[in-house]
């Protein structure tokens, strides 16, 4: 199989992990297993109470979450073998490539990290930092998989590559876009974990009011959201009308990046005006992860050809 | 030489990928918030002795097994008691096709609710098989039913008249499992959606 293959294969699997990660989340399924690594002292989580080892309360055991909470880990672990196989192969065909050596390992690592850090969450019964910290390693873990991928392509693509003009100074604005949608998503955390803190200090707000509580930061997130969509579609209008200079991979990243910026202002308003819709929150989440990883690969695509 | 404009392949992939995750999310999160609302149990019943309207005994064993909506009436009640009269028929009907949703209407009136009178009401809402009782039995037996086992109050000096409008739902193991304004549609809303989740329990 051909590395960037491999490589390609790894992050959408880790975007798919990503989803059932946040599905977890907002289906309130975190909690589901009480032990780490095992759900209920068992390797397959039980289905009938009676299998529930005396020193564990039966009345924690709730079969769908169980298993809702399982399935993630599960799918960790496969997902966690891919990226290794990513690195293995990386170790053996690219050890002289230190550009794709290095993340490669690193996201490997990261990986393991990761599972051992989502135990610490369990443990922690869902502390928010530390659930923000279990989403912020996945974005990473992401973000170093699209630069091997991207590396890898840029590899065996070299020579049919044309060496290609971009008009001054849109690979910068690519750069910021994605430092401005790294912003854009910590204060998204941000604010998901203020609400989570502000509704127990006023229960009697419903949730589009607490957001208006939480003032400041709520505003930022909306503001920032716009300006990145503007910025979006501005640069995706600039790259698609004049598709000649640029490369493929540059045109389907504007296409995405403008598409999903006027999705996730959707998504946003919805959360507002509807009290934070469970599946929602999961989509928003999901699109922010892309919008991160989709910048990404714009600014490192137009690097890339502006530097041949 | 200008290049074909490419399709916007990514983005179209991207969108069939969030419809597709959007649909999964909606079952696991419905299928998360199902699991998490079952409905408490309250108390157990214990055993009783009474009679139906075709004279046999009925107890707590004619419970086991089947999900039970329990009232207490009194034949010549004037009150509220022929609105709730026509909602239990309006349910009697409803489940027609499940022999083991049943309705248990106790008389809180045994003097002038003899088992002829019972049978004569039965007939009057429309009951033509046994997954709707009439019960009857000493007017003290009733009142520590009532008090001590479904802990309704029952005071034997403002009887018959006196008497709960509240419904109780049994389980399948004779607990209740919740109580309902028999002459509020909005709470026999809530007891029909308790009723399908107490089913999925039995299955």
């Amino acid at each position: 199989m051909r590395f960037r293959l491999l490589s390609l294969a790894a992050t959408a699997a880790t975007y798919f992990l990503i989803f059932v990660g946040g599905l977890v989340r907002v289906s309130g399924a975190g909690l589901g297993c009480p032990d780490w690594p095992k759900c209920f002292g068992r390797w397959i989580p039980p289905v009938r109470i009676e299998q529930i080892p005396p020193e564990i309360d039966p009345a924690l055991f709730n079969f769908t979450l169980a298993w809702i909470e399982y399935i993630n880990r599960l799918i960790g672990v496969g997902v966690g073998f891919l990226i290794l196989s990513v690195a293995l192969y990386a170790i053996f065909r690219f050890r002289h490539r230190p550009k794709i050596l290095f993340p490669a390992i690193l996201a490997v690592v990261l990986t393991a990290f990761q599972g051992w850090q989502g135990g610490k969450v369990v443990a922690s019964e869902l502390e928010p930092m530390l659930v923000s910290v279990h989403m912020a390693i996945a974005f990473l873990i992401v973000s170093l998989l699209i630069y091997v991928t991207h590396q890898a392509y840029h590899l065996d693509g070299a020579k049919t590559t044309l060496a290609v003009e971009y008009p001054a100074g849109i690979t910068k604005w690519a750069g910021i876009m994605w430092l401005l949608i790294i912003i854009q998503v910590i204060a998204g955390t941000h604010v998901r974990g203020s609400i989570e803190i502000m509704s127990r200090r006023f229960p009697l707000l419903n949730p589009a009011e607490l957001l208006a509580e939480i003032g400041a930061v709520s505003y930022f997130h909306s503001l920032l959201g716009i300006i990145i969509a503007l910025v979006a579609m501005a640069m995706g209008v600039i790259v698609i009308k004049d598709s000649r200079d640029f490369s493929s991979i540059a045109i389907q990243c504007a296409w995405a990046l403008a598409g999903l910026g006027f999705f996730q202002i959707i998504f946003g308003m919805v959360l507002f005006l509807f009290g934070n819709p469970p599946v929602i929150q999961v989509l928003h989440l999901w699109i922010a992860a892309l919008l991160s990883g989709i910048a990404l690969l714009f600014f490192l695509t137009l690097k890339k050809g502006s530097k041949t | 030489m200008r290049n074909r404009k490419p399709f916007p392949i990514l983005l179209i992939v991207i969108i069939i990928a969030l419809i597709l995750l959007a649909a999964v999310a909606i079952i696991v999160v419905s299928r998360a918030d199902l699991s998490r609302s079952k409905i408490p149990v309250l108390y157990q019943l214990p055993d009783f002795e009474l009679t139906d309207q075709s004279g046999q005994p009925f107890g707590l064993s004619r419970m086991l097994g089947k999900i039970s909506i329990v009232d207490f009436i009194f034949t010549n009640c004037k009150g509220p008691c022929p609105i709730m009269a026509s909602k239990m028929s309006e349910l009697y009907l409803l489940y027609k096709d499940y022999d083991h949703i049943q309705f248990v209407s106790i008389s809180v009136d045994p003097e002038r609710d003899t088992l002829e009178a019972l049978r004569e009401y039965a007939i009057l809402q429309g009951v033509n098989d046994d997954r709707w009782v009439f019960l009857r039995g000493p007017l003290d037996d009733v009142v520590r039913l009532s008090e001590q086992g479904f802990k309704l109050a029952a005071d034997v000096e403002t009887l018959p008249m006196g008497h709960t409008i509240v419904w109780t739902l049994v389980d399948q193991d004779g607990r209740i499992r919740s109580y309902h304004n028999g002459t509020d549609d909005a709470d026999i809303d809530v007891l029909k959606e308790n009723i399908r989740r107490l089913n999925r329990e039995i299955r």
